[in-house]
């Protein structure tokens, strides 16, 4: 990159001097741990509406919180409490309504979502319009968060990755192949109602970082990615981390630097990410490139 | 594993596809079940399985009432088709045998059954890179790693070569030898294939059972 190194610098230097970035930075390491490692079993479970869905719901509750805070003058602390209240919630109302619509789960969030857009419409307006509290819930501000939400993310953080190491064969098992852990006795419906709970509360967090619209994509991109090179689930794993840290640390450098919505240069970092993989991908599988290697190797003299 | 069927009905959304099935296993018999297609084979594994839930008092394994039964671990199982499973999942043949693995087996023990399948240099393959054959022996070794009492497979020859479908035979037979319960559906009923000492025939959800010995003096229908 064609950028001057007192740029990075600064970057640095701030990182070193600046508690807002040491915040940003500590939430950014922990968001881009959180989101593929949850997103890896999202993606494949072809649930990856259930990310937008609830972060549309989320933004309910978040635009409840502003209008209970800023209007009513309810001293409800921050409307994040109520964003993540609302994920939960959304999460139980999917689950209510994939169980009652047996045959057709996946309308279950289509409603949800109209539901979750429509409350964000109401109460934005009835908090007084369009606001920069309302545009950082959509795009993301990673650079204004405070000591709370860190203590909340990384007690989150932790919560699920004790989870994850203790249930691990049964996630796994479950997302490969729900029909046999059933059979195999596992009891299905009720970590399914968990994980979407789970999932609930991530995406909340996740909505300081990247905003309600990009939610989704930090926790399927880096996947989509890793994806591709992976072999087995635990590289899979791995490498999507890696690479949603790098986006992490890269969209927040130029966030910072320039002045950029941290959302949406982290995002853009990962679909970059994404594409090299792809190309790198398609030079190294392309029939031609193989032709040439037998080629050579037949020509060559021993 | 014991398996008793009494006087089985079953209807998918008021169709009823079994009617009035019974069914007695002894443990180590070996039972073949056969029947035209739609004849309401693959409904009645289910049933055995726990897949389709059946009223009180119509299925016992091993004298346990099947709506009470827990140790589901003790039955294996391979579906009929083998595309129920998520195919975007990156997964390797190794770690489908971890994860399914809730009982203990010894390394060895493992790299013994693997070897056995023919699947042990698939070991590390990702489950998208598999031959419909190759699968078809992942999924039956995924059966066994909880030494099932019971194995219950569902047409496991469809689409494997001859050579394979022998060493699977061979397979199932010493586990029957060694005292697992077999329920095997297949249309492959030449005598030195498989070791079955029973069949049953399912005719529009109707069975009829009798020993193997029966079957070849007589024939069937
Ligand atoms: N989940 C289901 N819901 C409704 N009907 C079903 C379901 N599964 C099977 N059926 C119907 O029940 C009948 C019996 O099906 P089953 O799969 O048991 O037959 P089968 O003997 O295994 O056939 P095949 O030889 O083709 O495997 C068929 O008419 C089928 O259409
Ligand atoms: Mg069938």
């Amino acid at each position: 990159m064609e950028l001057d190194p007192l740029v990075l610098m600064g970057f640095i230097r701030a990182l070193i001097e600046r508690q807002f970035m040491q915040y940003a930075l500590i939430t950014g390491v922990l968001v881009g741990l959180l989101a593929p490692m949850i997103g890896s079993f999202v993606v494949i479970k072809r649930l990856s509406l259930i990310a937008d869905t609830l972060s549309h719901f989320s933004l309910a509750g978040l635009s409840i919180g502003i209008f209970l805070l800023n209007i009513l003058r309810l001293p409800i602390g921050d409307p994040l409490y109520v964003g993540m209240m609302f994920a939960v919630i959304g999460a139980l109302l999917i689950e209510a309504l994939r169980s009652y619509y047996k045959n057709y789960k996946e309308i279950s969030m289509p409603i949800v979502i109209s539901l979750g857009t429509a409350l964000s419409a109401l109460f934005i307006s009835l908090a007084g319009g369009f606001n920069t509290e309302i545009y950082n819930y959509l795009f993301g501000s990673i650079l204004t968060v405070g000591r709370n939400f860190v203590y909340i993310i990384a007690i989150t953080t932790f919560v699920i990755f004790v989870l994850i190491i203790i249930f691990y064969k049964r996630i796994v098992i479950i997302s490969f192949d729900e029909r046999y852990a059933r059979l195999l006795g596992i009891r299905v419906g009720v970590f399914q109602f968990f994980s979407t709970i789970i999932l609930g509360v991530v995406v909340s967090l996740s909505i300081e970082t990247v905003g309600v619209l990009l939610v989704s994509s930090l926790m399927i991109i880096p996947v989509a990615a890793a994806m591709k090179i992976g072999n087995s689930f635990k590289t899979t794993l791995l490498i999507a981390i890696l690479f949603s840290e790098v986006s992490v640390i890269l969209g927040l450098w130029l966030s910072y630097s320039f002045g950029f919505p941290s959302g949406a240069t982290i995002v853009l970092f990962n679909i970059l990410i994404l594409l090299l993989v792809i190309i790198v991908k398609k030079i190294f599988t392309s029939p031609h490139a193989e032709e040439a290697t037998t080629f050579e190797s037949e020509v060559q003299p021993e | 594993m014991r398996v008793e069927v009494q006087n089985l009905s079953f209807s998918y959304d008021y169709r009823p596809v079994l009617r009035n099935v019974s069914l007695s296993l002894e443990s180590g018999d070996f039972l073949v079940v056969v029947g035209n297609n739609g004849s309401g084979k693959s409904t009645l594994i289910k049933c055995i399985l726990g897949i389709n839930r059946v009223p009180d008092k119509k299925i016992y394994l091993d004298g346990m009432e099947i709506n009470e039964f827990r140790k589901w671990l003790r039955i294996g199982y391979v579906p009929q088709k083998l595309d129920d499973f998520n195919y975007e999942f990156p997964i390797t043949v190794n770690e489908i045998m971890h994860v399914s693995r809730y009982s203990k087996m010894r390394d060895e023990e493992k790299l013994a059954l693997f070897d056995r399948m023919g699947i042990l240099e698939l070991q590390n393959e990702n489950i998208n890179t598999l031959s419909g054959g190759q699968l078809q022996r992942v999924f039956i070794a995924r059966a066994m790693v909880n030494h099932p009492d019971l194995l219950i497979l569902d047409e496991p020859t469809a689409g494997i070569d001859s050579e394979s479908e022998a060493k699977f035979y061979r397979i199932v037979n010493d586990l029957n030898d060694e005292g697992v319960t077999i329920i095997l559906i297949s249309h492959d009923l030449k005598p030195g294939k498989s070791n079955f000492n029973r069949i049953m025939r399912l005719t529009d959800g109707r069975a009829k059972t009798m020993a193997a010995s029966e079957y070849f003096e007589k024939g069937v229908d």
